[in-house]
Formats: C-alpha cells, structure tokens, sequence
C-alpha cells in the first residue's frame, strides 16, 4: 500500500499551511508587540479585576452579610460560580489528556490553549471557597491538620475531600500545561531578546530539542496524560459529592458524579469556543483553527449536552416514580417554583438550544457556534445556581422556607472573576505560545525538495 | 503501519463451519431448555429470575457489541477495521433475544413484586401510571424493538458493500449465495452503494446511541428496580446500559482472539494493535464501571436513607456480602490489577482470560441486580439451575454470532475509513501484512 505520508495528513487537517517557518512566525507573532485590540480588553479586565477585590476586601471589612446568604439558603452564588469555574477546567484536560490517549489529532490546535484555561479556571474556582468563607484569616482550617486538641478535621466530610481534589487537579493540570510548553518556549526564547530572553531560558529548562530530550519529553507526556486522565472523573465527581453526601431534596442523587462531569466537560467545550473564536480573529489564526476543529468540538459539545439533558431527565422522571411527596415537591418547586426562570433558562441553554448543532451547517459556522457556546455558558451557570439554590430554598420543613436574592456584591465578584480569569488569559496570550507549535509540526508536511504533486 | 490502518487488499475470509460447534452449542439450547422446564416445575419464581438475569446478560453483551460497532464508527475510528465485523456479528443474537424477551412479559406476579403491592401500599400506589402490566409490556416491545431493528438496519448497511464486492471478486460459494442476493436487493452500483451505506449509518449511528441509552435505561428499570418498589436510583440506567457496553468490548476482544485461532489471515490482521487497544478499552471500562458502581456506593453509603439504602445492605449483609464482594473481585480488582500492563493486553491467551473474567463477573453482577430483591429468607443464594439455564441462552448466542461470522465475511472487506487525517500513534506491526 502506498502509505498515506506526514504531508497529506497535514495538508488534510491544515490545508493552507505550507511551511514549518510559518508556524513559528505565526504563533511567535502574537507575542511581539500587542495591537490595541488587546490593550482594550486587557484593561477591562484589570479594571475588572480591581473591581473583584475592591468588593472581596469591602465584604472582609464589613462581614458576610454584604452578601444574600442566609438561612435557608447559607451557599448561593459563590458556591455556584466555584463549581461553574472548576467545570470550566475540565475540558483542558479532556482535550490536553483524553483525547491524546485516544488518538483524536484535531485537538492539536487548540489544547494550548484549552490548558491554559484549565490553569486559569481552577485558579478562579480556587479563590471562591476563600471568598465564601467569609473570614479570610481563618481559611486555613481548610488544610488537614490537627488542631491545638490534636483533633483532625472530619475526612468523611466531602469538603475536605474537596481540598484534596482541587489541589491535586491544579498540581497535575499545571504540571502537564508547563511540561507541554517547554519545547514550544525553547522556540520563542530562540527569537526573543533582552529580558523576556531571561526569563524563556529560565524557564525553558535548558531545552535543546535534542533525541534524548525528546524521548523524555514523549514519555512524560503520556504519563501525565495517563494520569490525568483519572482525574478529569474525580474532581468534578468529588464536587458533586459536596451536595449528593447530603439529603437535601435535589442534591441527593446517585446520578451526581458523572452528570457533574458531563456538565463540566459540557461547560469547558463551550467556554473553549468561546475563548478560541476571538483569539483566532485577532491574532490571525484561520490557518491553525479550521472549521473542522470546531467541528469536532460542537460535536463533543453536543455529545456531553445530550448527556447532561439525560441527568435532567432521569432526576425529574425519578423524582416522580420515587412517590415521595419531598422528591416530588422538590422538582416540581424547580419547574414552577420561585426559581422557575432560572431552571428553563437551563434547560433551554443546556438542552434545546444545543440541538441546531445537530445541523452540520451550524456545525461550520464559527459565528453560530460562538453565541452557541454563550448560551451553554449561561446555561451551565444557571445549572449550578438551580442546583445550589432551589434545592436549599425548599427543604423538608415548610417553616424553614425561604428566598435567597443575590447581593450587589455577589454580582461584583461574578463578574470580576471572568475579569480575573480574562486578566490570566490575556497575558498568557502574549507571554507563552498559545498554539502548540510543535505539536503541530508534527503533522505538517516535512520539508522536501520537490513540492507536493509527485508520486505516491 | 497496516495495523491502524486497513490495507488497501482485505482477503475475504469466514469463520469456518463446524458442525462439531453447531452440536455443541444445540446441545447446550436442548439442555437449558429442559433444565428451565424442569426448574419451573419445581420453582417457577427461581426459574423465571435465571431466564431473566440470563436473558439480560446475553442481550447486554449483543446490543452492547453494535453499540461498540457504531461507537467506533461515529469517531471514524480506524484501528479497528479488522474487528468491526465481530462487534457487528452479535447483531445476530438480537432476534433470538427479542422472540426469548416475549415470553417474559407474561411471568407478571411470579416476578414483579409490586403487583400485589399496589394494593396495599399508598408509595407504590403513586406510581401506578408507570408500574402497570400493560404499559410495561408496551414500552419494552416497542423500545426494545426499535433498538433491535435500528441495530439490524445498521449492520444491515455495514455489510451490503461487502456483498457486492464480493460478487465483482467472483465468489460464487453457493452456501452463502443466498443470503448474498437477499442483501443486494435493488442493487445500485457498488460507488452509490457505498455512498449510501456510509450515510446512512453515519446518520443513524449517533440516533442509535440515543435510543441505546434511553431503552436500556427503560430495560434497567423495569427489570432490576422496580423489584424493589421503594428503591430508586438514577444512576441505574447509566450503570446498566455501560456495563453492556463494557461486554461488549470484552466480547469482541475474546470473539477476535477465538478468530486468530482459526485461520492466518485473522491471526496476522487480528494484530498487536487491535489486541493492545482491545485491551485498553477493556481496562478503561473497567475503571469506569467501578467508578459508577462506586459513585451510587458511597452517595447512598452517606445518604443513610431507609428507603435507598435497603438496597445495598441486601446486598451487603450474609447471606449476599459473599456474593457481591466476589462481583467486585471479578469486575474490578481482577481485570484492573491484570490488564494495567501492556503485555497482557497484547498477549492473546491472558487477554483472553481476563475479557472472559470481566464477562462472567458481568454474568454474575446481572444475577446480583435481580435476585437478592426477590430473595427469600432461607433459600440458596445460587444454585446450579442459573448456569444450566444459562446453557439455553449461550448456545443460541454462540449458534447465532457463529453463523454471522461464517456467512458473511469476518472481517469487513469494506473499509472507507481511510482518510489520511489521523493516521498517528502505530506501533510495531508482529507479523509483516502478507496482503497483496
């Protein structure tokens, strides 16, 4: 058989990339001097981002009750936006370790950056249990360790398993992020000058893109994709446990594991899109993020909505068949009860707007699938606040009923933490190469004397 | 290289007829039968839960082999080309097992508990809009149907390419001729023919998958849960209907590595990679099983609730525990401590031991969902009629895929997976391709 060669495969998945050159211009390129578009958004976010402890440090000085939290309702939009964070993370590592292991090549394009919001996303997730805590001072009853009467905290409470979950995501998610970068910052340290020289061959662990060097490299890689692959299930699974362990009406459901991870990688695909649509626009992308990829990611995001809208199903049909008057209350107050807006703002972002992408012209459509991507984002936000809220507002007893309402500041740190988030992202735009360079030699045409057209 | 990918020549080849097989396994059907009928002499209930739990897992293990089929079809995996055909052979077991799902629809009181319930008890009375004979019976026929009939178009549309190549390639065997002209019927041209079968089942692939979930989910409930009407989980279905998926990996592994055996042309294209990737699969859903098994564990663990955790501590407490706890030895410790390494994923004989331990721990783990919620106080757990009656259903198995795999060819002689765009990560070929 005449053997399907490196250079159709990468003309197949890149067909307006010719040269290796081009892929080193084009991915340094963005990270020479930044264009106004930027600095626009950079501001905003650092504005944003001034906004978010401006409010965190108002609410240490004056106490928790800045916010709306209450009885019944003691986690609202902090809870929320921490686990809408930290689904936010996963698809980084789907697409930075799953798909690797399972030899998906479209991810190639876009796992730089998906990992790098993996980073960014546990980063932002990390600050809210901090933020919810109230006082800051005392967040250190986090770690696990005995207290002065040499009692330990409780390890059968899912909160401290929480500690340990995200802790290691971030080691992990960092570590395969870092690892994955070291050829591709050898690359940028060979061009740059001055100070940012410095610090690329410091970080750069002396790379030379020698053999060895690169079987190393290989080796490491699957690994910590081997092992990263694990933890994509356990962190939004342990998450999820925070609220199934309890018998709270609507949080107690044995389907909570892989529904959180579903919705996690749901979330993630989407806010990849959202982030990788302008990217690709302002630095001049269309070569490396071609409608295929994006294909493949609506159809991933399809896939996981699919499941996702099988959890809401099963809970709601379950809660009926159950035949208990609380199951059955619960799900009920969450169609037609006080929060009704936000449960079918939920189903609809989650579960019918994601059905045009069963329409491959929608599929191909970057400007579709954009809006698409910020309706599941909303949606997925709204999914978590449904989960959190109605479920605490409308426990067993009637007495202790109850309506929670957002607080001014609550929105404020909402908001400033996509600004926090942004504020990471955009510098990591411009200081480390946001498409994997190397990676995508690696299916590109290997350089030949004779250009394409010959015998094969 | 010609492991990931298909060669260009794929040599026609079938699992050869035998009749010392065909005895065997009628043999096996003749002493099932008998023993089902004596067993329902002596116990009805008993006899009923063996047909069930029996039926369940053979049913898993086929619906769970197309799943796997069109799984890989729907990512255009490519790796596989040379075991497709045995994913898809289980297809054949299908319309045995929907005719063998027909009697069980009339067994009634003999075994759903709630029957008699509904009278005395308000929470089962609740539910009287979904536990009620006749909507059961006529969710199970029509979805049960609808999958089955999707699974059957699908392979359908899988093998009608190869039977026109066949015919352009002048194989004239006139055993298999028959079922060559039945598929060809308003034969279009091979071109078009391959264009239409590739569309089609493109398109109903990711439908069948749908259908999949939502029918085994509906299977899973009413089979297992509603036996304990109090007992509700959501996690069933997703439990149920990917520990069928995990079968039917593990089928396909043990059905390759059966092939190999019986002729070069498997044993050379049944290769490294489709063993080691096999292999890998079979690990991955073993993890995940656990993962799900242990997800709706420690959540009702933790719950303590009465009505769900009765559930678990049947199955936990004497004269259970045992019993459970060597599921979990067959289905998770076993295979995770023996397919985490390379080399037993690519050695034909240990692969083959731990895919037919993952099947009987499923075998097993099937019969451990029914039984203890129809257990009566002093009667055996398990007795030797559950594998006698299981004969009926192996034989028809083994009857069934035996006669796809030697009707049409083993290995799939259309293979239009082959754009160049994924071709990456092969390993060493073991036996140089002698194609061409």
């Amino acid at each position: 058989m005449a053997t399907l060669g490196t250079r159709e495969r990468g003309a197949l998945t890149h067909p307006d990339l010719h040269r290796l050159d081009d892929v080193n211009r084009d991915v340094l390129k963005m990270l020479t001097t930044p264009g106004k578009g930027w600095w626009i958004l950079f501001g905003i976010a650092a504005a944003g981002v001034g906004l978010f402890f401006t409010m965190w440090i108002r609410q240490m000085v004056l106490g928790i009750g800045v916010s709306g939290l209450n009885a019944p309702v003691g986690w609202g939009v902090y809870i929320t936006t921490f686990v809408f964070w930290v689904g936010i993370a996963h698809s980084g590592t789907l697409i930075s370790a799953i798909l690797f292991l399972f030899r998906a090549p479209w991810r190639q394009s876009i796992y730089r950056a998906a990992e790098a919001m993996t980073v960014f996303a546990v980063m932002t997730a990390g600050l809210f249990p901090l933020i919810h805590v109230g006082r800051l001072w005392h967040a250190y009853w986090l770690i696990p360790y005995p207290n002065s009467r040499f009692l330990w905290p409780n390890f059968k409470s899912p909160l401290v398993w929480d500690v340990f979950a995200i802790t290691t995501y971030f080691t992990v998610s960092a570590t395969f992020f870092y690892l994955g970068t070291i050829p591709d910052i050898a690359a940028a340290r060979d061009r740059a000058t001055g100070l940012r020289k410095k610090l690329y061959q410091l970080i750069s662990l002396g790379w030379q893109g020698s053999d060895s060097q690169w079987h190393h490299f290989g080796k490491a890689y699957i690994f910590l994709a081997a092992l990263a692959t694990p933890l994509v299930l356990s962190v939004h699974s342990v998450v999820s446990w925070d609220f199934a362990m309890s018998i709270v009406p609507g949080w107690h459901t044995t389907i909570f594991a892989p529904y959180f991870v579903a919705g996690a990688i749901f979330s993630g695909i989407a806010m990849v899109i959202t982030l990788v649509v302008p990217m690709r626009k302002i630095f001049g992308l269309e070569a490396y993020l071609t409608t295929k990829h994006f294909d493949a990611m609506a159809k991933l995001m399809l896939l996981t909505s699919l499941i996702v809208f099988y959890a809401y199903l099963s809970e709601f049909f379950l809660a009926w068949y159950s035949g208990e008057e609380v199951e059955r209350t619960a799900f009920w107050n969450r169609l037609f009860g006080t929060y009704w807006w936000a449960t079918w703002t939920m189903l609809v972002c989650n579960g019918f707007v994601p059905i045009m992408l069963w329409f491959k012209r929608v599929r191909y459509s970057i400007p579709a699938l954009f809006v698409i991507s910020i309706f599941v984002n909303i949606g997925m936000w709204f999914e978590r606040y449904v989960i959190v809220v109605t479920s605490l507002h409308h426990e067993y007893e009637p007495f202790a009923w109850g309506i929670y309402r957002p607080s001014v500041t609550e929105m404020c740190i909402l908001l400033g933490s996509f600004c926090w988030f942004s504020f990471w992202f955009l510098l990591f735009t411009r200081l480390l190469p946001p498409v994997a360079i190397q990676e995508l030699k690696e299916v590109m045409p290997p350089p030949m004397r004779k250009q394409a057209g010959e015998a094969h | 290289m010609a492991d990931v990918q298909a060669p260009t020549e794929i040599p026609v080849r079938y699992l050869p007829r035998s009749t010392r097989a065909t005895m065997l396994a009628g043999a096996a059907v003749i002493v099932g039968l008998i023993s089902f009928v004596i067993r329902l002499g002596q116990n009805p209930e008993s006899a009923w839960i063996s047909y069930v739990t029996n039926w369940l897992f053979f049913t898993s293990v086929s619906i769970g082999g197309v799943l796997f089929a069109v799984a890989t079809w729907i990512v255009k995996a490519k790796w596989n080309w040379s075991v497709r055909r045995v994913s898809q052979s289980f297809v054949a077991f299908l319309p045995i097992s929907f005719l063998l799902m027909l009697p069980m629809l009339g067994i009634g009181e003999t075994y759903f508990p709630w029957i008699e319930m509904m009278e005395t008890d308000p929470v089962v009375a609740n539910k009287a809009a979904w536990l009620n004979m006749p909507f059961l019976v006529t969710r199970n026929v029509i979805m049960v149907g609808l999958l089955f009939g999707m699974a059957l178009y699908f392979v359908y549309h899988a093998v009608r390419p190869d039977m026109g190549l066949l015919q352009e390639a002048g194989d004239k065997e006139s055993s298999r001729s028959g079922w060559r002209d039945k598929l060809t019927q308003g034969w279009r041209g091979q071109e078009q023919e391959e264009v239409n079968s590739y569309s089609r089942m493109t398109k109903l692939g990711p439908a069948f998958v749908m259908i999949y979930a939502l029918t085994m989910t509906i299977v899973s409930y009413d089979w297992v849960m509603s036996l304990e009407p109090h007992w509700f989980s959501t996690m069933m279905g997703p439990w149920f209907f990917m520990g069928a998926f995990w079968t039917g990996i593990a089928g396909t592994a043990l059905w390759s590595l059966y092939l190999r055996t019986q002729d070069t042309a498997f044993e050379n294209h049944i290769g490294l990679q489709q063993r080691w990737d096999l292999g890998k699969l079979s690990f991955a859903f073993c993890v995940f099983w656990t993962y799900l098994f242990f997800s709706q564990y420690i959540v009702i663990w933790y719950g303590k609730l009465p009505w769900e955790q009765a559930w678990i501590i049947r199955r936990s407490d004497p004269p259970w525990g045992a019993y459970s706890a060597l599921v979990i030895v067959l289905c998770f410790i076993i295979p995770f401590a023996g397919l985490i390494g390379r080399k037993p994923k690519m050695k034909p004989a240990l692969l083959a031991t731990f895919t037919s331990i993952i099947l009987f721990g499923i075998w097993l783990e099937r019969y451990g969902m029914v039984a203890p919620s129809l257990y009566h106080e002093g009667d055996p757990i398990f007795t030797h009629w559950q594998p006698l009656i299981g004969l009926m259903f192996l034989g028809l198995y083994i009857l069934a895929v035996r006669w796809f795999l030697s009707t049409f060819p083993a290995i799939q002689v259309w293979q239009p997976m082959v754009d160049a765009e994924t071709l990456e990560a092969e390993v060493a070929v073991e036996v140089p391709s002698p194609t061409t």
